[in-house]
């Protein structure tokens, strides 16, 4: 059976993603910053072919830790998901503090995880690494001002996205940016218009039809590719 | 004659902007993090200015003592590079990729915020970001280095915001990449020189229009893909 790494997989579209891919029998690295109290996650893995890991992806040594742990285990998909919003990012009151919190999280952190388990998912079947990006990151697709601090983080990760696709073409990686939508978690709010399970459902069937030539894009969970 | 503030002034690309706007009679602002060093320049009228992009507070108090000043031009153009060895994948350190950050995107962002009155006071009214074809997401060419490409690109990101948040002032703001200029960041093996870079971005610059705002620009005009 595949395998996948999830990374923010206590709430949110993480834990939603970890649910489902346990349920289908995959084996599951469901990875959060808390454990003890990630109860949700918890009861719904026991059971399964599933393993809670302490991870903070801002940490490099809880995921230097995670990844010696795991060697040599093939990891075939790897689910960079941990994410955050930020502060205050209107023009003329941006909160810098919150924007390098967000950087290190969202963009750099990926990142991280991404070197550390290149050797997991090149020994691997499927060697897929999946981005939870944003349209917010799609720069053609701005239109009003505002946001700066998270669609600013969302294309920095984007970036690394198309770098990591070049980088790892040479290891038969496959490397994408996914957009789940606008879901109702506890980021996306109550008013969101997308399902968990929709967004879920979506954003499997667009890993499970990627291949090689599509690595290092941009696609939303209806299946279709975002402009840059 | 107009008034131009050029971030990043005491060598290439930026030294370059001062010494060809002076030339034209305009007045020159150059803000460079140490002013105290010997002259960049050959002329004695344009001004010098402490500056590091990355300390907000200073940048506040620049714009402070800039009050009452109309910038007709604010060109955004400090900006680093760590060096190919220090760029790549398995390479790269948060450090650096943190100095970027606060160089390329917060610095200019900060910028922006504090002379953002100074331009809209002006005629021109204009804020040129330099940026980089590394910045591009769509460049089939790109090279894959990680701070520099995604701090550029998240520069497009904020100047593409920004034209939205400016539009109501009447400020017109783009990304330029200035292509490959032979300075100190690029070494000696470039396509370009200073001189020819600068002389084609001011072409550029001369002939923006509201409706350009928001944009990505190659130093010949041409559409750069984001």
């Amino acid at each position: 059976m595949s395998s996948v790494l999830i990374t923010g997989a206590s709430r949110g579209i993480g834990l939603e993603l970890a649910r489902d891919y346990a349920a289908d029998g995959w084996r599951v690295h469901a990875c959060c910053r808390r454990p003890e109290t990630a109860a949700e996650l918890t009861r719904f893995l026991e059971g399964r072919d599933a393993r809670l890991h302490r991870l903070d992806v801002t940490e490099a040594t809880d995921i230097a830790a995670l990844a010696a742990t795991l060697v040599p285990e093939p990891i075939d998909l790897l689910i960079n998901n941990a994410g955050i919003f930020g502060g205050e990012q209107d023009f003329g009151a941006v909160d810098y503090d919150s924007w390098e919190q967000v950087w290190r999280t969202n963009v750099i952190a990926p990142y991280r995880v991404a070197e550390a388990f290149v050797p997991h998912v090149a020994a691997s079947g499927l060697r897929c690494m999946a981005f939870v990006s944003s349209i917010s990151g799609s720069i053609a697709s701005v239109d009003e001002g505002g946001g700066y601090i998270y669609q600013s983080s969302k294309t920095g990760l984007n970036m690394v996205v198309a770098n990591l696709a070049r980088d790892l073409a040479g290891r038969g990686i496959t490397v994408l940016a996914l957009h789940p939508g606008w879901v109702r978690t506890d980021m996306g709010g109550a008013d969101a218009p997308v399902s968990p399970e929709e967004s879920i459902a979506g954003l499997r069937r667009v890993i499970a039809e990627s291949g090689p030539e599509r690595s290092g894009t941009l696609w939303d969970y209806r299946g279709e590719r975002l402009p840059w | 004659m107009p008034t131009v503030l050029v971030t990043g002034a005491s060598r290439g690309l930026g030294r370059e902007f001062c010494r060809q706007y002076a030339a034209e009679g305009w007045r020159v602002l150059a803000t460079m993090r140490d002013p105290d060093a010997a002259s960049p320049f050959d002329r004695d009228d344009i001004e010098r200015y402490r500056l590091d992009v990355s300390d907000r507070d200073r940048i506040l108090e620049l714009a402070r003592e800039l009050e009452g000043t109309a910038i007709d031009l604010l060109v955004n153009n400090a900006g680093m590079w760590g060096g190919d060895e220090e760029e790549g994948f398995g390479r790269c350190s948060d450090a650096l990729w943190m100095e970027e950050l606060r160089v390329h995107v917060l610095g200019t962002m900060a910028m922006c915020e504090a002379f953002a009155p100074h331009v809209a006071a002006s005629a021109q009214k204009r804020i040129v970001q330099i940026s980089s074809g590394n910045g591009s997401l769509g460049r089939e060419d790109n090279t894959s280095t990680y701070p520099y490409n995604s701090t550029k690109a998240a520069l497009n990101m904020i100047t593409r915001g920004m034209a939205f948040d400016l539009r109501g002032r009447g400020i017109t703001v783009v990304a330029l990449s200035p292509g490959y200029v032979a300075t100190d960041m690029s070494g000696p093996d470039a396509d370009l020189t200073p001189d020819e870079s600068v002389s084609a971005m001011r072409t550029v610059i001369e002939r923006l229009g509201p409706t350009d705002s928001g944009g990505f620009r190659r130093y010949t005009g041409e559409i750069y893909p984001w």
